[in-house]
């Protein structure tokens, strides 16, 4: 059982975020979805469950957090572990070793259970999990949604009776997403009680007992999966909630105006060493059309969006824009990716910095219109660490429009964001397509490519399966690619 | 609570550990090209010293307590010593560690010149071998090559083609390159650690 | 039960590892000439063979031909001021190359985990241990965020190469570090999240999944080694 008597925080340094007087109980085997746009309160809620608050965020925290007995705030975090697992958003750093079947053991590890029993739990965990295929690699070369599985393996060998997850989809497939939802669904068999912090709310929807909605630090209602659904599709864009059902959401079939640069692909072949990534693709398409790239994980997206950027090393083929070849370093000139984590394309001290970093003569009026146009002028000052995740990535943007370039890339721009970002970045990317751009868009989120996309370009096995327009005749088609019946 | 305020959290060693691999990198891709060429192969230390400077301050700068910075020059010299490198150079780097955290210690961590000097001589940690070496070569030249024929005159060249000279250039070129390396991990710091809000 | 237990190849606890490449740095610093460290490279690369390091060994075997080689030619056909210049890299060569063959060998067998359980066996602090972890799995993520980087820096028409160091230093330094230590700053956190709720601040001493121990062969190979050392400088 979790019970919150009268709790509220706000962190040190920082009054704003944190969280407004809660007072609830959860009882054990209930599955609660945590919702609300970023920064609403619910990542607090969270860690005043794991303890994280108040042994690793220091602030100000008034009320008791009692977890089975234990009141949180007073336990030190070992013991807490024991009974409360929490998987993180990002899985790339949340590993301690290095081959699969350790990092599983890690935190059994800690609790010091003797050697039989360690391996017992992690290949029982390896069963439960239908992860044996995973035991016995290297973290480095699985993808991002085995190292998520890996991850989640780990807390469950410890056999926690709280399960915690921080936007656990974030980084998965579709394919992926449907796998998870089944192991949530072991988990309830098995009694555990669940929370789940989510932007992408459909695939939860028959799971979970009760949603919490949050809004700026404060737990504005709580709601049954049955009043989450009857919401209308406008009562629940404005309170900032993604779809509860993918079948309702309607691709947006916008008109197309062809202008600026043609980009042409002949016979272009990927390798990666000496392996075949995708083959033989041709391609031609016009400044304005806005390309999702769809496919699994491991499909070939990255390359294939890193060798349009003139990246990718092995490749052979052609590349022509306007109808001259290219060569990778001249591709590089025309092209930009906004990668999925933006933090290794910023470089400099200040947004304005950045905005011009590396240009040779800077035209600092277009400079500073393009910042003030996405809404970056009043962080002028501040460094592009400390801007929010959807805002690097719009200065990301920004630097290509400063730069010139006529194709942009972005992969995975939606994941981790909440609706009102990912409309944003809906937007932004209608209006670099109404600029003339070339605009392709590596993603797995089907309700951004309704908004957002008017072609799809479809990799799997490497090879292009498909592409076709966005359009009524297309419908079938499009849910197909996503998985979606 | 109190963890926060006495000893090394798990923060702490964990950002040890991180910024371990990056100071072993980084001398190690500085080192290489010296160590690759006989003629400059006595510089190594000097190579290893031009890149780390802004990891080593940025650690000291995260991290401002006892210990992090002994912890780093034992990592190193226990991975050092597993790729193989000279004993003496892996002491080296270990004694480096423990004394450039006393250096940096004395002033708290917080002044920027004994932070320096304490990556300084982090850096000089790696002139463990030559020292050796320096100590008795035409010994080794003697035993070594007794199958050839070294000749009292192939020996008075070899001793004056590595003069002091060689010791001075070694010893003064990594301390000055540290120098500048730190002075360079300084400003960074200014310009951006400290407006990025990462440094403790 | 014990996956490990499975080994094709010659397999011995990281601690006797540990201890041959003890035995290996005093026999090199006490050499009393070349064929005597020839013979120790020879009986590396057989321990190389052995573990399954099939191409090591040869190559370790071959590269060390060539330098006794070259360091022969040296002494015989060289003018004296090219002997001494080149003896003083030659002996530093012959100095450092048996270590760093065998910690090469190492280094190639050797799992993370062994190398942390038998840290764990050594009773080594967990002050030690923790950090030693994560350095040796932050290594190769070092080396994915510099891919990233790179790619960003050339979108930027920035170089990532000497060149660009060369012409533009503060630029592309700063391209460098501020993506990289800023990614490693980040790391520190989330990794330190992700170790605290999965309890590693727990104060009994942890267990390993990976468990080594001592077998014959470790003896064999130990005594295979001194033998050498010892005889071989009667030979």
């Amino acid at each position: 059982m979790i019970r919150f008597e009268n709790v509220s925080f706000s962190y040190e340094g920082n009054e704003q975020e944190g969280l407004e007087p809660v007072d609830l109980t959860i009882k054990d085997g209930e599955c609660i979805l945590l919702c609300g746009r970023s920064g609403c309160g619910k990542t607090t809620f969270t860690r005043l469950i794991n303890g994280l608050i108040p042994n690793f965020f220091p602030g100000k925290l008034h009320g008791r957090v009692i977890v089975n007995d234990m009141v949180i705030s007073e336990t030190p975090m070992y013991q807490i572990a024991g009974q409360v697992g929490s998987v993180f958003q990002n899985p790339r750093t949340q590993f301690f070793n290095t081959d699969t079947d350790s990092e599983i053991a890690f935190g059994i590890e800690n609790a010091a259970l003797p050697f039989g029993e360690l391996h017992q739990r992690v290949e029982q965990t390896e069963k439960d999990l239908h992860i044996e295929k995973l035991s016995q690699r290297s973290i480095f070369e699985l993808s991002g949604g085995e190292k998520q599985k890996i991850a989640f393996a780990s807390v469950y060998a410890m056999n926690p009776d709280i399960y915690l997850l921080d936007e656990p989809s974030s980084n998965l497939d579709m394919d992926a997403i449907i796998e998870l939802k089944k192991t949530l669904q072991l988990l309830k068999r098995q009694g555990k009680t669940i929370l789940v912090a989510e932007h992408r709310l459909y695939y939860l929807m028959d799971i979970i007992d009760r949603a919490f909605y949050f809004e700026q630090g404060r737990l504005k209602k709580i709601y049954s999966p049955h009043e989450l659904m009857a919401l209308t599709q406008q009562q629940r864009e404005k309170m900032g909630l993604r779809a509860t059902d993918l079948r309702a959401a309607e691709p947006s079939w916008h008109q197309i105006r062809s202008a600026g640069a043609t980009l042409e692909l002949k016979n272009v072949n990927l390798n990666y060493k000496k392996q075949r990534i995708l083959e033989n693709i041709n391609l031609s398409v016009k400044g304005g059309e806005v390309i999702g790239i769809v496919g699994h994980n491991g499909a070939g997206k990255t390359t294939f969006s890193r060798a349009i950027c003139g990246l990718h090393k092995e490749m052979d083929g052609k590349v022509l824009i306007n109808g001259t070849v290219q060569s990778r370093k001249a591709l590089r000139k025309h092209s930009y990716l906004v990668m999925q984590d933006v933090n290794y394309e910023l470089f400099a001290e200040s947004v304005e910095q950045e905005s011009t970093f590396g240009i040779k003569n800077p035209d600092t009026e277009l400079a500073k219109a393009t910042l003030e146009e996405l809404d970056l002028a009043r962080f002028s000052q501040w460094h592009p660490n400390t801007l929010s995740g959807g805002q690097k990535q719009r200065l990301a943007v920004a630097v290509s429009m400063i730069c010139h370039k006529d194709i942009l890339v972005f992969d995975e721009p939606t994941s981790g964001l909440d609706f009102d970002n990912m409309l944003r970045v809906a937007q932004l990317i209608k209006r670099l397509a109404q600029m003339g751009k070339v605009v392709f868009v590596a993603t797995h989120d089907y309700e951004f490519v309704c908004r957002a996309c008017n072609c799809i370009l479809h990799l799997d096995e490497n090879k292009l399966v498909e592409s076709y327009p966005i359009c009524v005749e297309h419908e079938a088609q499009l849910k197909k690619s996503f998985a979606i019946t | 609570m109190d963890t926060q305020k006495k000893g090394l959290t798990v923060k702490d060693l964990v950002t040890t550990g991180i910024f371990s691999a990056l100071l072993y990198i980084a001398t190690q891709i500085g080192g290489i090209p010296f160590g690759m060429n006989p003629a400059t192969t006595f510089y190594i230390p000097v190579g290893a010293a031009i890149l780390a400077g802004p990891i080593y301050l940025l650690l000291i700068a995260k991290v401002p307590k006892r210990g992090p910075l002994t912890i780093a020059g034992i990592l190193l010299g226990i991975i050092y010593f597993v790729m193989g490198m000279h004993w003496a150079m892996d002491l080296g780097i270990v004694i480096g560690g423990i004394l450039g955290d006393i250096i940096a210690g004395s002033k708290e961590y917080r002044n920027v010149k004994a932070n320096i000097a304490a990556y300084a001589v982090q850096c000089l940690g790696f002139t463990g071998s030559y020292i050796v070496f320096e100590i008795d070569p035409k010994a080794w030249a003697a035993s070594m090559l007794e199958s050839g024929n070294a000749t009292e005159g192939y020996l008075d060249t070899m001793m004056s083609a590595y003069s002091p000279m060689t010791l001075v250039l070694m010893f003064g070129g990594t301390i000055i390159v540290a120098a500048l390396s730190g002075w360079a991990g300084k400003k960074l710091l200014v310009k951006q650690f400290e407006k990025a809000g990462i440094t403790a | 039960m014990n996956r490990q237990a499975s080994h094709k190849w010659l397999w011995i606890d990281p601690r006797t590892k540990i201890l041959l490449l003890l035995i290996c740095v005093i026999a090199a610093a006490m050499a009393p000439n070349l064929t005597y460290e020839m013979g120790l490279v020879l009986l590396i690369a057989c321990f190389a063979l052995a573990s399954g390091k099939v191409r090591l060994a040869i190559g370790g075997a071959i590269g060390y031909a060539f330098f006794y080689a070259i360091s022969m030619f040296v002494m015989v056909y060289a003018s004296e001021t090219l002997q001494a210049s080149l003896l003083a890299f030659l002996g530093l060569v012959h100095k450092i190359y048996l270590c760093g063959f065998m910690g090469g060998i190492i280094i190639s067998t050797t799992k993370i985990s062994e190398f942390l359980s038998a840290m764990n066996k050594l009773h080594a602090p967990k002050s030690l241990t923790i950090p030693l972890a994560i350095m040796l799995r932050y290594i190769p993520t070092i080396q994915e965020d510099w891919h990233f980087i790179k790619d960003a820096m050339r979108l930027r028409d920035v170089s990532p190469s000497l060149e660009g160091i060369l012409f533009r230093p503060a630029m592309t330094l700063e391209c460098i570090y501020a993506p990289l230590l800023m990614a490693a700053s980040k790391a520190s956190d989330e990794l330190s999240i992700a170790s605290v709720t999965r309890g590693i601040e727990n104060p009994l001493s942890r267990t390993c999944y990976v468990d080594i121990r001592f077998h014959f062969t470790d003896v064999l190979v130990v005594v295979c080694f001194l033998a050498y050392v010892v005889i071989g400088r009667f030979l």
